[in-house]
């Protein structure tokens, strides 16, 4: 498959998915209203303790929204798959002639696009209600960093998907595993405050340096490049692990004739 | 045996996630936020998360136990029946009391080891009392919103709405005086809110007469959205009778 064909393919399964989740009241509350609800928590708990300064209601808007993309990829992403079991389509995508990696990788990429939206909506609330200001140290670095962000929680959403369809109750585990990674990813929270274990975790998981590198192109004195790098490579290293996982999970699924069963 | 079937979540593979994993994290999450961006406590943290941890058994229980009663198609058989319907609402009722009262304690006794609650030995019966009265009104919120279930397609959205609600209007995080005015007004008319001053209060020593105040306000809260839910689930009965939706998804 050509590289043109093959981007084609990402981008309208990218954007079904989109509209998919757009009609889903559950995902509609976990991308808008639930960041919007966390901002206002997170706008006056800072308020309360005297950080009223322009800079740490965007680091609150930021993180916040963040949360919601968080939360989007986790359960976007975890239930992909056994979805397509309980619709009847697995089967059929498995056994097109389209690699169904790909078909995987606009799915996930599909819910951490949604899950932006989250981002806009939080700094749109935080302008209107709490006269947050909008500014960005280094502008022209900002596509960059939501790219790579988008780049890397779309391929932890792929390890998700291909990881998650091996329990059988993926919605659980994103409820575990929602509150934990806001914190030790340092969303809300510096992660020089939490104990010194928990750095090597969040230097493995996607929000961290993706919250790193939109921050640092938006309120940091220094450009994000080792954040945006460090997405890309970790983007890559995911990919790589969903591939293997995926072709595992599959594997399993054709030889135990479970592949369309619940 | 309606908790068994009706409450999707009564299931280890689920509950322990969900019901011990999820509320561990919350209040860690809590705890670590509140103490770096204001000057309080941990401890102040955990205690409003570890009460309002129980949101998750009871009013998503609540919620999932009269709704999923017409999406497991089972709704016409017990309308049909000429059991007492204030006996059935209150028999659904009672296990998601225990349930919520179960996950607040385990909640508590986190934040005791790990995060500096401290509870007066002399008002362990009126924090216990405090609890249950908490736990019993957003039961009875979590059956309003399975009434209104019974019209919705998915009532688990209003179920987080209330729980996100719970956790920004109730002073959960955020003492009440420090919310706009308006917020207060929703927040003094939401369950949790007395309830959750009278355990704090009574955490602090406080005794049943300096809280019993604040724990009768939030039983009437309680009982009067019991009240307002039995309504609801009657009109509702009634109306699908006449228009014939009793089954219609």
């Amino acid at each position: 498959m050509s590289a043109l064909r093959t981007a084609r393919l990402v981008w309208s399964i990218t954007w079904f998915n989109v509209r998919m989740l757009l009609a889903s009241e559950f995902f509609v509350l976990i991308t808008f209203i639930a960041p919007l609800i966390f901002a206002t928590l997170g706008f006056f708990l800072f308020r309360s303790g005297g950080g009223t300064a322009g800079q740490t209601l965007l680091y609150v808007a930021l993180g916040t929204g963040m949360m919601g993309v968080w939360s989007t990829t986790l359960f976007g992403c975890g239930g992909a798959i056994a979805w397509q079991r309980w619709e009847g389509t697995l089967e059929l995508l498995v056994s097109a002639p389209t690699r169904y990696d790909l078909i995987l990788v606009g799915q996930t990429f599909g819910a951490v696009v949604f899950g932006f939206y989250g981002i806009a909506a939080t700094l749109v609330w935080g302008v209107v209600l709490f006269g947050m200001p909008i500014e960005a140290t280094f502008p022209l670095l900002l596509p960059l960093s939501l790219l790579a962000a988008i780049v890397s929680l779309g391929s932890l959403g792929m390890l998700i998907a291909t990881s998650f369809v091996l329990y059988r109750h993926a919605n659980a585990l994103g409820n575990l595993l929602e509150y934990p990674i806001w914190l030790v990813t340092g969303l809300l929270v510096p992660l020089w405050t939490l104990p010194f274990w928990v750095q090597p975790i969040s230097w493995l998981l996607a929000p961290t340096w993706g919250m790193e590198a939109i921050r640092g192109a938006t309120i940091s004195a220094q450009p994000p490049l080792v954040a945006i790098v460090m997405c890309f490579v970790l983007a890559i290293g995911y990919y790589v692990a969903a591939r293997f996982m995926l072709l595992y999970v599959l594997d399993k699924a054709r030889r135990d004739a479970t592949l369309s069963l619940q | 045996m309606s908790y068994g079937m009706l409450f999707n979540w009564a299931r280890p593979s689920i509950y322990i996630p969900t019901l011990i994993g999820g509320p561990t994290f919350q209040l860690f999450f809590f705890a670590a936020l509140g103490s770096y961006a204001t000057d309080r406590s941990p401890a102040y943290f955990a205690i409003g998360n570890a009460v309002q941890v129980s949101v998750l058994a009871g009013v998503f229980g609540m919620t999932m136990a009269i709704a999923n009663e017409r999406w497991f198609g089972t709704l016409p058989a017990i309308l049909a029946t000429p059991a007492n319907r204030a006996a059935l609402f209150a028999g659904r009722f009672l296990p998601f009391v225990a349930n919520g009262l179960l996950v607040s304690i385990y909640a508590l006794i986190v934040g005791i080891i790990f995060l500096g609650v401290r509870l007066e030995s002399s008002s362990l019966a009126v924090v216990g009392l405090a609890l249950l009265t908490t736990v019993f009104s957003c039961t009875a919120i979590g059956a309003l919103q399975g009434a209104i279930s019974l019209r919705l397609r998915d009532g688990l959205f209003g179920a987080n709405i209330i729980m996100m609600g719970i956790l920004l209007f109730c002073g959960v995080n955020i003492p009440l005086a420090e919310l706009p005015a308006w917020m207060q007004v929703v927040g003094h008319m939401l369950p949790f809110t007395h309830g959750l001053q009278a355990v704090r209060e009574a955490a602090a020593g406080a005794g049943l007469q300096q809280v019993g105040g604040l724990i009768g306000i939030e039983f009437l809260i309680g009982c009067a959205y019991a009240l307002v839910a039995f309504g609801l689930f009657s009109l509702l009965e009634r109306s699908a009778r006449q228009n014939a939706t009793l089954d219609v998804r």
